[in-house]
């Protein structure tokens, strides 16, 4: 078994590390590195990664920090079947960058229908009081991928980037317990 | 011969590298036949295996893509599927019950469902043989309800505090509890070395100690000469122009030129969809596809309604500990006497190794709870939950089938596509399940109790074995009825399902396939 105490990770076992440009320099960093030092977005806008930032907070707070956006936006420019996102379980067809596009665009309208402003300006209370409607059979006023789904795809999404990591599940005080850890270039 | 096109030439090929392939592999290599084994996946070895449930979503299917029509109601195909060398198997769990007698015989016996060609006494000799071949660990005498057989040859899986927690609640139930068979090592076996209960198993087991293909039949064929190609994407089987012999296989590889592989044995292993979706693109040499006289190409198509239950409690669980599959069995439902609406059997298993995120994480247990709400239950989740899963039959109906979709592949060929529903009686046996669980969890002394929405994990069907060539695509073999030298393997082959898990079947099956094929290959390549 690999223990999994920081030196492993300076060491550079990297759980999490992918491929990001920072000045045009390609380099493998975390999600969390990646936002911080403001790497290059390979398919979303920076409006559509501040977009999902705040759908991942309203989900699983801390997701912003985690990096989701960057994390999303990795994942979206490999193939499907190199994809680490949860939406090929849910069985969303490829290019999943159209879900998440559809699923931000319905969340932005129901937004502005339900509050008058972007989910982006919601505050985290009406952000947290808003996701839960996806829940419901139907949805008024809902143009895009099934609710449930998009409920489901990107809370999902938040979650990985929070828990799923080494850091994330010892924040949970579970050991990680290792096998062989990821190498740095998923 | 389209011009630039590559012609191979072997005794066998065989099309997927998942748990039936493997096993046709080893067997027919081991007899001295050239096996090429085409993968449509990349390759893959024991230390390509990470420990991350983030990473194993590369083991899984996403392309081509297959549609379902009825997504309420999802096969969640590419959860259960698996793409790469060893297939699903590689991120199969490891859970090895047998299917039951009254399984393999329900038309005649109950006048439900369908009959399988042989009975469990003509599959047990393969039970036994592929339980010996890989190590399967179990205790025989603690399951009562377990069909005749050789007992295990390892000694069973160790309880953790959760398992104990949960046993407890099926007995004051008057419950009856086994330690759950796995095809995981409990003590050293044959050169691999015993589980460490560390719980990555979806993500793949690198120490070998789980019997997925790359540990066991894989290793064997390759050594005995087999070879696996992988990237090659297999979309018809060829034949002599009558669709009564075939010839090989059409296969393009990842630059998308085409090839041909000349064969006297075919052997379908992908994954059931996929072998369907292989013979409805290859044609009989008329206006029908191949080996499809009796239009059941599909047809069939089957689950386990599966639902999960989760239990907090004020104990600390420790559910990191142990393997995904869980550490408790019960099969007390086998009788198939549910009662009306509720025709068939189901199974419960318990104390399943959790981690925090993915589909069957912690954070999926409670879909509702987000925001400021989440951390807490988490951290508390984290130490206290523990869950149990039962596992239902579904029924075989005609009209669940795969099908050929409108849309095409990158090389011109049509994609799959799922049309199910679970079965009525599927749904009464899972109705039944739902409320029992709370009460085991209850019984176990949870503190808050609840379950998940009705899911499907283990697909089957679809090329459906039989007595009758009108009412059956293969016999009991996975040999076409149609065309001779034209195998099937894996569960598309079940024309039931049980409510069991479904490898350890599937290996039997495939392992009295090849032992057939070896044993008639005059007759059969003549």
């Amino acid at each position: 078994m690999v223990s999994t105490n920081r030196r492993n990770l300076l060491r550079g076992a990297g759980l999490g590390l992918f491929s990001f440009t920072v000045a045009g320099v390609a380099t493998w960093l975390t999600p969390r590195e990646a936002r911080a030092r403001g790497a290059e977005l390979q398919i979303l806008t920076a409006d559509e990664a501040r977009l999902l930032e705040a759908i991942g907070e309203a989900f699983a707070p801390g997701a912003t920090d985690a990096g989701i956006a960057w994390f999303i936006d990795q994942q979206l420019s490999v193939p499907a079947n190199d994809s680490l996102l949860m939406a090929r379980y849910f069985n969303v067809p490829p290019p999943f960058a159209d879900f998440y596009r559809a699923s931000m665009n319905a969340l932005n309208g129901l937004s502005s229908a339900r509050f008058d402003k972007p989910f982006t300006e919601l505050m985290a209370a009406e952000a947290e009081g808003l996701l839960p409607a996806l829940l419901g059979a139907e949805v008024e006023g809902w143009q895009g991928p099934p609710a449930l789904l998009v409920y489901l795809v990107l809370r999902n999404d938040a979650v990985d980037v929070v828990y799923g990591t080494v850091e994330g599940i010892e924040a949970l005080d579970i050991p990680y317990m290792a096998h062989i850890l990821p190498p740095s270039k998923w | 011969m389209v011009k630039g096109m590559a012609t191979q030439e072997t005794d066998v090929v065989i099309v997927g590298a998942g748990a039936a392939g493997s096993v046709f592999a080893a067997i027919l290599a081991e007899a001295g036949k050239d096996v090429l084994i085409l993968e449509t996946g990349p390759a893959r070895e024991l230390d390509d295996l990470y420990s991350s449930q983030l990473w194993a979503r590369k083991l899984k299917w996403a392309e081509p893509y297959v549609a379902e029509t009825n997504p309420a109601d999802s096969l969640g195909f590419n959860f259960n599927a698996g793409r790469g060398v060893g297939g699903a198997a590689v991120h199969h769990y490891g859970v090895w019950p047998r299917y039951h007698e009254n399984d393999f015989n329900m038309q005649t016996q109950f006048g439900q469902a369908l009959d399988w060609p042989i009975e469990y006494e003509d599959l047990r000799p393969w039970y036994d043989r592929v339980q010996a071949d890989v190590g399967v660990a179990g205790d025989a005498e603690a399951e009562i309800w377990r069909p005749p057989g050789e007992p295990y040859p390892l000694p069973p899986v160790p309880q953790f505090p959760h398992g104990r927690i949960l046993a407890g609640g099926f007995e004051k139930l008057g419950m009856n509890v086994a330690p759950v068979p796995v095809a995981i090592l409990t003590r050293p076996y044959k050169g691999r070395p015993a589980c460490i209960w560390d719980g990555w198993c979806d993500a793949g087991c690198p120490t070998g100690a789980l019997a997925n293909p790359l540990v066991e039949f894989l290793p064997r064929a390759r050594q005995a000469g087999a070879q696996i190609q992988v990237d090659s994407h297999v979309t018809r089987v060829l034949t002599d122009g009558k669709g009564q012999r075939a010839s090989g296989i059409e296969y393009y590889d990842a630059n998308g030129k085409r090839h041909e592989v000349r064969a006297k044995i075919v052997v379908l292993t992908a994954f059931n969809v996929e072998n369907a979706r292989i013979l409805l693109n290859s044609s009989n040499g008329g206006d029908g596809s191949l080996a499809n006289s009796s239009g059941l190409v599909g047809a069939y198509l089957m689950s386990h309604p599966t639902v999960i239950h989760s239990g907090l409690f004020e104990e600390d669980t420790q559910n990191h500990l142990g393997i995904t599959g869980g550490q408790i069995i019960n099969q007390d439902h086998f009788k198939k006497n549910e009662g009306k609406g509720a025709f068939g059997s189901r199974q419960w298993i318990g104390g399943l190794a959790l981690k925090p995120n993915d589909l069957l994480g912690i954070g999926m247990s409670r879909i509702d709870i987000i925001g400021k709400d989440l951390r807490p239950f988490m951290q508390r989740a984290a130490k206290k939950i523990a869950q149990i899963v039962a596992i239902t039959e579904d029924h075989p109906l005609r009209e669940n089938r795969i099908e050929l979709a409108d849309q095409k592949d990158a090389f011109g060929f049509p994609l799959a596509r799922i049309r199910y529903q679970t079965s009525p009686d599927g749904m009464g046996l899972w109705q039944k399940a739902a409320p029992e669980g709370l009460e085991i969890m209850k019984a176990a002394g949870a503190v808050e109790a609840w379950h998940g929405p009705k899911v499907a994990q283990h697909i089957l069907g679809g090329t459906i074995m039989g007595s009758d060539p009108a009412a059956s695509v293969t016999n009991s073999y996975g040999q076409a009825h149609d065309v001779d030298n034209l195998f099937i393997g894996g569960g598309g082959l079940f024309p039931t399902s049980s409510a069991v898990n479904s490898t350890f079947t599937i290996h039997a099956v495939a392992m009295r396939s090849a032992d057939y094929l070896v044993k008639n290959w005059s007759g059969i390549t003549a």
